[in-house]
């Protein structure tokens, strides 16, 4: 009797597994399909010299050949300088601009909010063409404005000048990158028990001490999660360097992201690009694995 | 319900044992914006071409997909890896040689006929079809590749004698920098240098050549050869000129990007024109305020040597015979009848490869001065091995030139050592 109450219950768990395997099925086929499968494929030919031609298996040859690579280093080395250029100035920012506008009235909130995601949702592409014009050498209004104020005396190449140029790819990653996290920021200030707030200010807390010790380790997962997301995309910032530079002036701004499309379609060497995709995610996961550590020794679930 | 089933199989029994040709053969074919457009409509015009095609050949089905410049060259590799790759493509040879000789397309050995090469009677023209053992691309038009210069400005400023307007408008590298550096005294903007990426790379490459008639590659085309004393003399004196101001710094600028500020009449010539760039930006042009003249590039000995543009079709081998046939039937349909052929040359604004075709612009000064440089056609090495990693060497190491990181001698003599060994790799 009792055994076959436990096998009934056993039963029941059973078919609630399958039933709940087959509602993650349609998910997971994609995810198989669409994630897993093209990674593995990535890893895979990644050994090979694989071209329109060719497909010979040649071992490390290509990450070898990657780390001798003068274009593919300085690249690594942007990719890396625009990562730590840019994420902390887009996470500091966010914070700072979400704490000031969260304690504004409601439209002056929802206007700043529609501001700062307007660079989002307009789209990467249409945004990179209008700072193009801005820093255009000849007609951009950057150099006008500038030399109106009496600043420069003559036209600076702003994306064509190795001094200036990667900042200046920096800058319009940081224009089009701080929307998602303030309407996070603000978001998450919103979810956190204002009665702790009131109650620190009633004991004598100054502003700064308020975001210290009350707001921020309330805001410190969705801190995480920006810093997280925000280093991944810049590690894969590529439309900008694409439309802005090409990677110039002499390499100067590219990035892995950058190399692993001319390296696939402009050259067709697919496993050395693929190579390139394997290196590029795994300085991804060193990074989020250091951000997760630093983080989460921090954070109080 | 078993009458209809009876009827299905019995219709699909007939249509099993039809002839191969009362099934219609259906076939893609992928075009770049390269004809021109009718009412402004991308497509249009192709596909008034396929229903020409296909009301001649009712066997055949021809389905039209538009590809852009920008991301058709990725799609079209994407598509190849993808075993999806279209049946008909109309490009140049630079990309479709290397398709050939990747494999990937049929030859058109059977087209290249004694009769045909008679007819273009270019060996160049016809050597650009090849990889040197199969012909990949069946040719229709041609056009040389020149520089411009704003004409009203010269005008203007007093300065059109320094411009041979007569003739072939040949002129010399002395003349070229009293100009420029006549113009820059008054306060203009001058060529721009263009060196962004690969686009439009082919107009630096020449002007360079030309300057102090260097050679690019050697006459085998085996070799790359433009660090020769000529040619770091050319890249030294163009890096000069910039830097005086009789040039512009063209590092953020493509071919296309030069011929904007050109067109909007913010510098005074573009070093990469052609006839179908005269032709897409005319209204532009005449909306500045100006016109434009289109010139050879100058050289040391006032003869130039030309690059030049070849339009084509070729055919993606994606193992059907049936349709190697009918993609083969619909280019020679697009290039070689009587009608559409000449017609399909006027839409691409160029020179017919066929002499059969005649003169295509009579009375039109513009297109026979542009008719007049091919002449000065020089070698064509866009379907040299390992040409296409040979082109971010090239607009690369000019970017090194003009910044100053490297001298010019050190920016050709890296520039050949990296297109000789993307050479020798792609052997």
């Amino acid at each position: 009797m009792q055994a076959n109450k436990f096998m009934t219950m056993r039963q029941a768990n059973q078919r609630e597994a399958i039933t709940a395997y087959l509602f993650l099925l349609p998910a997971l086929i994609f995810f198989f399909v669409f994630v897993i499968f093209p990674i593995g494929q990535g890893i895979y030919t990644s050994f090979f010299n694989y071209t329109m031609k060719d497909f010979n298996w040649v071992g490390l040859g290509n990450y070898i050949e990657l780390f001798q690579d003068s274009v593919f280093l300085k690249s690594l080395g942007n990719t890396i300088l625009l990562v730590v250029a840019a994420v902390p100035f887009i996470v500091v920012f966010s914070i700072f601009a979400s704490v000031t506008l969260y304690e504004k009235s409601a439209w002056i909130r929802s206007l700043f909010r529609g501001i700062f995601y307007l660079p989002v949702v307009t789209g990467t592409v249409s945004v990179t063409v209008v700072w193009k014009w801005i820093f255009d050498p000849l007609t951009g209004i950057l150099n006008y404005v500038l030399k109106d104020a009496g600043i420069i005396t003559r036209n600076i190449n702003w994306l064509g000048d190795k001094r200036f140029a990667l900042w200046a790819i920096a800058l319009v990653l940081f224009t089009t990158s701080v929307g998602q996290p303030i309407i996070l920021f603000i978001a998450a200030l919103g979810n956190l028990d204002r009665s702790q707030v009131e109650a620190a200010e009633i004991d004598g807390a100054n502003r700064a001490q308020v975001f210290r010790y009350v707001e921020w380790p309330g805001i410190l997962p969705t801190t995480l999660y920006v810093v997280v997301i925000t280093t991944i995309n810049s590690f894969q910032c590529f439309s900008l360097i694409q439309l802005l530079t090409s990677g110039g002036p002499n390499y100067n701004t590219s990035t892995i992201m950058y190399q692993v499309y001319e390296t696939a379609f402009r050259l067709n060497r697919y496993g050395y690009a693929n190579a390139m995709g394997v290196i590029l995610a795994v300085f991804i996961v060193i990074f989020s694995t250091v951000q997760f550590r630093l983080f989460n020794s921090q954070i109080d679930y | 319900m078993k009458k209809f089933v009876v009827m299905l199989i019995a219709f699909a029994l007939l249509v099993s044992v039809l002839p191969a040709s009362a099934q219609a053969t259906e076939i893609t074919w992928w075009a770049f914006p390269t004809f021109a457009t009718i009412d402004e409509t991308s497509g249009k015009y192709e596909q008034s071409l396929i229903d020409a095609f296909q009301e001649a050949n009712p066997d055949i089905t021809v389905k039209l997909e538009m590809i852009d410049f920008q991301s058709g060259p990725e799609k079209i590799v994407t598509a190849i890896e993808g075993g999806t790759a279209p049946d008909v493509l109309f490009d140049a040879p630079g990309r479709i040689i290397d398709y050939g000789k990747n494999g990937k397309l049929a030859d058109l050995n059977d087209l290249f006929t004694d009769e045909f090469k008679a007819d273009v009677g270019n060996e160049n023209i016809i050597a650009s079809c090849s990889d040197g053992e199969n012909y990949y691309m069946y040719p229709l038009s041609t056009a040389p590749f020149l520089m411009a210069v704003n004409k009203t400005v010269l005008e203007e400023e007093g300065l059109l004698e320094m411009v041979n307007m007569e003739g072939e408008r040949l002129w010399t590298t002395d003349e070229f920098t009293a100009l420029n550096a006549a113009l820059a005294e008054k306060g203009y903007m001058n060529s721009i240098v263009f060196c962004q990426n690969q686009g439009g790379d082919q107009g630096t490459r020449a002007y360079i050549m030309n300057l102090f008639s260097a050679q690019l590659v050697n006459p085998e085309l085996t070799e790359w050869t433009i660090n020769s004393e000529a040619g770091i003399k050319a890249l030294q004196y163009t890096v000069d000129e910039v830097a005086a101001g009789n040039l512009t710094d063209g590092i953020t600028y493509n071919g296309g990007g030069a011929i904007e500020q050109f067109v909007a009449g913010t510098v005074t010539g573009t070093l990469l024109w052609s006839p179908g760039l005269a032709k897409n930006n005319a209204d532009a042009v005449s909306a500045s305020g100006f016109e434009a003249v289109a010139l050879p590039l100058p050289s040391d000995d006032g003869t130039p040597e030309l690059e030049y543009l070849v339009n084509g079709f070729a055919v993606f081998d994606n193992g059907d015979a049936a349709k190697i046939d009918a993609a083969k039937k619909f280019i020679t349909f697009l290039t070689d009848d009587p009608v559409y052929g000449p017609q399909n040359v006027l839409a691409t604004n160029a020179f017919p490869v066929r002499a059969s075709f005649g003169d295509l612009y009579p009375g039109n000064e513009d297109m026979a001065f542009y008719a007049s440089m091919t002449k000065y056609y020089g070698a064509y090495y866009n379907t040299i091995d390992g040409f296409a990693a040979m082109r971010p060497a090239w607009w690369g190491n000019l970017q090194a030139a003009l910044t100053g990181e490297k001298s010019a001698e050190e920016a050709l003599n890296d520039f050949v050592a990296d297109a000789n060994a993307a050479y020798a790799a792609a052997q």
